[in-house]
């Protein structure tokens, strides 16, 4: 009975542990933690194997790369991603909004995307900015995965059983959109695990017209929901055309949406903040919008 | 981001609170409105306090409560694995001979444990007991209940229509009561030129103390002694004697820190005690139980649910001329204190309000949850939502705003109440009014929004009668206070009062302090001990203050006349009724409450039109509650009740699907943050208690009792729908838009 906990004191030796051992990973514990508990005074069951990586230098911080690519280390917690002006305000958003302080401190990036829950704050904007998803291992090395291939279903991401989340690569950041929207609804206003989030961004070019339109939402289906073709609804066309094409883009997105509880709810809350956001963004003449 | 400690409303509650800080509390007080540190304070914030959790005593076993996993039905067979040595399963079948498999709350009929019959999902069927915990929960996961399921009654229709067959006399009624005063209301509806209905409903709440239910027990002597985390040691103590039948002084409550309790501690703590006492007497050795955080949700007493049909008579111009009304509340599978609980539901079902004619009838509805028990308001919570929002609907009916609508009812000093007393005190609401309508703006804002912009204001009227109900606190509980005076020249307290978080323990020396011209730092109070202090009656019934509150100002004032003189001694005082205030317990007749407190609540909310979110943009009460015995005390209970009162009406959800409680972590149980509220505007217009300390009166569940109504009313004017219903988290307010209606009275006439 009993199983082993690992505490690697370098990446290296994460990795060779993971080449090793059939472990489950451990980064902020926020959510392991709350389904490994049993009762007080009792230890928390796992079903393997545990390696805590949570305090490994070489995954922690954020940085700009030489490609322009904003890189989020995988242990870097929400509250770190949260207060930091190079990332992207969607991220900030999503980050800051996720459950209380003390969870934030501890929670990491890498662990939000792994968890693979379809409520998850962080794999909107991610997916959104075309995130990057690094794994490592010993045998292959690094690995790039774009997140939307990344996150497979419920609970289950592109992972192979000797690698390791390491970071997270952003293409975009604030100066890649013109106007960013985020909206998290959660049953209050804090500490809330999220019901809905719509998150949107557009780039207009220097005459005015769509250049790029991005939307995605989570909590609506499985997965996070995403589509380049509606978002092609808009591209080329002026931003005074905007509100005559509403209807056609939330029409289309809707059709992506399988929310199993409250679908009236969820659909038309949807609807109606994509209407919102895309109306105020046409009549908008500041250079940056954030809603 | 997201740092609320730098923002401005926190500096303004600081300049508050400086204010009234302050030096020490080793400066003799001399009046009440002086400020003290709490006297709980800072070993609660350094967390140097101890729990029950915190404590050990040497050879301590655990236990694990086994319960019925059916909301109905028959127990067939328990399959206990064999068990370790040191290791116990107790049941029933432990209690000795002449001990009684009850526990004695208010009714005697909530078993110890299920024997043979169940009656809802969580009963207890027994006590695993042991040395490791880890070692218990896998014995627990190997004991099998087989069952002869039956039709479970969830709801009060349910309950009613005696689903699965009745199980509670023939009809499912646990208790019942019927009110009148003014004219036969059936002659009324026969003339009047209107007659409407409207049914109104609440839901569960569940009581979210910060320290979940537990209690040690362990024989000192011949002594049974309990550690426990509970609102009323001497209810333990006479709820579980029985069991043993062994003379009640032989069971000992020591009440240990207890971090909250809003009535969920006042009898369910007699549910862990129960099976302990028979543990301890079968094994022998000190046994901790404390319940997990999701146990204590899914397998504890909750706020009565209630369904309440109004049938009003008005004129053509919709002047009420008799109301009529049938108050059902989910009482659950045992009886226990509810028929307090609906009695007290009835008293306050007119709210502030007095019409001409008037008749009510309560009915306890048996059903398969688990029993419904003591939640801040008692009662009266759901009867003051119900005839609030029933006002508001014959409001919007008639064309005529709310608040002006209410006022032409407002009761007064000397009007007559439904249990046909009077009123004594004067009645401050229009004084309320005054405060909160220019405080808020009131009546510009409630033209501006009206019905139907996405905005909205909403008020309510609210009172709550303070301590037991007409002459129970001298009839039925009797309660003593003693002071003495030490050679040293310190005060001790003796009294059953608890501190749970209200306060008590600090108004309780300060009103010792104020009276003996000593400072705070002289007056001792330690958490009441059965053995030790005089029963004073439960924490309960907004009673501290204003009874035990008032004998130990008594207490003091013969103990200051005899200062000089004697060097040590003791002073007791027993509550006495005024005379000339009638009460008959048998028909509930008389005068229902000497000191009401009084309220009156201003609710502003703004909804998103793109997702139904609601956003409070304003909250503004006024409370009569006699006088404050501390001013931050006070106002902390009143943040407190109001944020608790919004959450009974917005976010708690707290679904019984099938007998089982659905929300049962705080992530599914919905309680509002402080982000969830704006600054609280609080106003006092105070109406002095003669019985009570200082003219100190009840208030701990005033506050609670009629915000929902406030903020209902906002959020139904600004969607333009009708809401009968309560908790409405937001994306039920999608669902009243869409499919809501603008007026949901019945004209029957």
């Amino acid at each position: 009975m009993g199983v082993n906990c690992y505490v690697p004191q370098t990446l290296e030796e994460a990795l060779k542990i993971r080449s090793e051992k059939d472990c489950i990973i451990l980064a902020g514990g926020s959510d392991l933690m709350v389904g490994a508990f049993r009762a007080t005074g009792v230890t928390p069951y796992f079903a393997s194997d545990v390696m805590i990586i949570r305090s490994l230098k070489e995954l922690q911080g954020i940085s700009r790369n030489n490609k322009g690519q904003i890189e989020i280390k995988a242990c870097t917690t929400s509250r770190e991603i949260a207060s930091n002006p190079l990332v992207p305000w969607v991220l900030r958003q999503a980050a800051g909004k996720m459950g209380a302080i003390g969870l934030r401190n501890s929670a990491t990036i890498g662990g939000n995307i792994a968890n693979a829950s379809p409520k998850g704050d962080m794999p909107g904007p991610l997916y959104l900015l075309d995130a990057i998803v690094v794994v490592e291992s010993l045998a292959r090395g690094e690995r790039e995965i774009p997140i939307s291939e990344f996150i497979l279903k419920l609970k289950t991401v592109a992972i192979e059983k000797d690698e390791i989340i390491t970071k997270v690569l952003i293409p975009y950041d604030d100066t890649s959109f013109d106007a960013f929207f985020y909206h998290k609804i959660g049953r209050r206003h804090a500490n809330a695990i999220s019901k809905l989030t719509l998150t949107s961004a557009i780039k207009f070019s220097r005459r005015g017209s769509v250049t790029d339109f991005r939307l995605a939402t989570t909590a609506c289906g499985v997965k996070t929901n995403r589509s380049r073709e509606v978002e092609s609804l808009l591209i080329g066309h002026k931003k005074s055309e905007i509100p005559s094409l509403i209807d056609s883009v939330t029409t289309a997105f809707d059709a992506l949406l399988t929310p199993r509880a409250m679908p009236e709810y969820r659909k038309e809350s949807t609807k109606k903040m994509i209407e919102d956001f895309l109306l105020k963004v046409s009549h908008n003449d500041e250079q940056k919008f954030y809603e | 981001m997201e740092d609320r400690t730098s923002s401005p409303e926190c500096t303004k509650y600081e300049e508050f609170f400086n204010e009234f800080l302050p030096k020490d509390n080793d400066t003799p007080l001399v009046s009440v409105e002086s400020a003290v540190h709490r006297v709980d304070a800072i070993s609660k914030a350094s967390g140097e306090l101890k729990y029950v959790a915190d404590i050990k005593f040497p050879d301590m076993i655990y236990a694990r409560m086994i319960r019925a996993e059916i909301p109905r039905g028959t127990i067939k067979k328990i399959h206990v694995p064999s068990l370790p040595k040191g290791y116990y399963f107790i049941t029933e079948k432990d209690i000795p001979e002449g001990g009684k498999n009850c526990l004695n709350m208010i009714a005697s009929d909530w078993k110890c444990f299920a024997a043979g019959v169940v009656r809802f999902r969580g009963e207890t069927i027994g006590l695993l007991c042991g040395p490791n915990r880890e070692k218990l929960l896998d014995l627990e996961k190997q004991i099998k209940i087989e069952y002869i399921e039956e039709t479970p009654a969830v709801t009060i229709q349910e309950g009613l229509d005696c689903k699965g067959g009745a199980f509670v006399n023939d009809n499912n009624i646990h208790c019942h009561l019927k009110l009148e005063m003014g004219e036969n209301v059936d002659d009324i509806f026969e003339k009047a030129p209107h007659v409407f209905e409207d049914t109104i409903e609440t839901g569960f709440q569940e009581h979210v103390y910060l320290e979940t239910n537990g209690i040690i027990i362990r024989k000192e002597g011949e002594k049974y002694v309990l550690y426990a985390s509970a609102q009323c040691p001497f209810y333990i103590r006479k709820s579980i004697y029985t069991l043993l039948n062994i003379p009640i002084e032989d069971v000992v409550v020591r009440q240990i820190s207890t971090g909250g309790a809003f009535g969920g501690k006042e009898h369910f703590p007699d549910v862990l005690a129960g099976p302990l006492l028979v543990a301890e007497h079968k094994i022998g050795k000190p046994i901790k139980l404390i319940f997990q955080r999701e146990e204590d949700i899914e397998n504890s007493v909750k706020r009565h649910p209630s369904l309440i049909k109004f049938k009003t008579a008005t004129d053509e111009n919709g002047n009420i001329l008799a109301m009529d009304s049938k108050v059902y509340y989910n009482v659950g599978g045992y009886l226990a204190s509810s028929y307090v609980v609906l009695q007290r539901g009835c008293f306050h079902i007119m709210g502030c309000y007095k019409f001409p004619s008037a008749r009510t009838e309560g009915f306890g509805v048996a059903t398969n949850c688990y029993p419904s028990c003591a939640f801040r308001g008692f009662g009266a919570p759901q009867a003051i939502f119900a005839i609030e929002t029933h006002m508001c609907h014959l409001a919007k009916h008639f064309g005529i705003d709310p608040l002006e609508y209410k006022r032409k009812y407002l009761i007064k000093q000397g009007d007559t109440t439904i249990t046909n007393g009077k009123i004594v005190e004067e009645v401050q609401c229009p004084k309320m009014i005054e405060q909160l309508t220019e405080a808020s703006d009131y009546y510009t804002k409630s033209k501006e929004y009206g019905y139907g912009s996405y905005k909205g204001i909403g008020i309510s009227f609210y009172n709550h009668g303070g301590a037991f109900t007409g002459n129970g606190e001298s009839a039925i509980i009797k309660g003593r206070v003693r002071l003495t005076k030490n050679s040293n020249g310190t005060v001790d307290i003796f009294c059953g009062q608890t501190e749970m978080g209200q306060g008590i323990n600090t108004a309780l020396r300060k009103i010792a302090a104020v009276t003996l011209g000593l400072p705070m730092s002289k007056v001792n109070f330690n958490a009441p001990d059965t053995g030790v202090v005089p029963d004073s009656g439960p924490t309960a019934a907004s009673r501290s203050t204003m009874v035990p509150g008032f004998l130990v100002e008594k207490a003091a004032k013969e103990m200051k006349e005899r200062w000089d003189n004697e060097e040590s001694f003791s002073v007791e005082k027993q509550y006495e009724h005024p005379e000339g205030y009638p009460w008959d317990q048998s028909t509930f007749q008389g005068y229902a409450y000497l000191g009401y407190g009084w309220g009156c609540s201003i609710v502003e909310v703004e909804i998103d039109k793109r997702t139904t979110e609601v956003q409070i943009k304003g909250i503004w009460s006024s409370h009569d509650v006699g006088n404050c015995i501390d001013k931050r005390i006070v106002y902390g209970q009143v943040n407190g009740g109001i944020a608790q009162g919004i959450g009974w009406a917005s976010t708690e959800l707290l679904q019984n699907i099938g007998g089982k409680f659905k929300e049962t972590s705080f992530s599914d149980y919905i309680v509002p943050t402080s982000m969830d509220l704006p600054e609280q505007k609080v106003f006092f217009a105070n109406s002095p208690y003669e019985w009570g300390p200082y003219g100190a009166k009840g208030m701990g569940e005033l506050v609670f009792n009629g915000v929902g109504a406030a903020y209902i009313d906002a959020v139904s004017r600004a969607i333009n729908r009708d809401i009968s219903k309560i908790p409405v988290p937001s994306e039920y307010v999608t669902d009243h838009v869409l499919h809501g209606v603008s007026d949901c009275l019945k004209e029957i006439k």
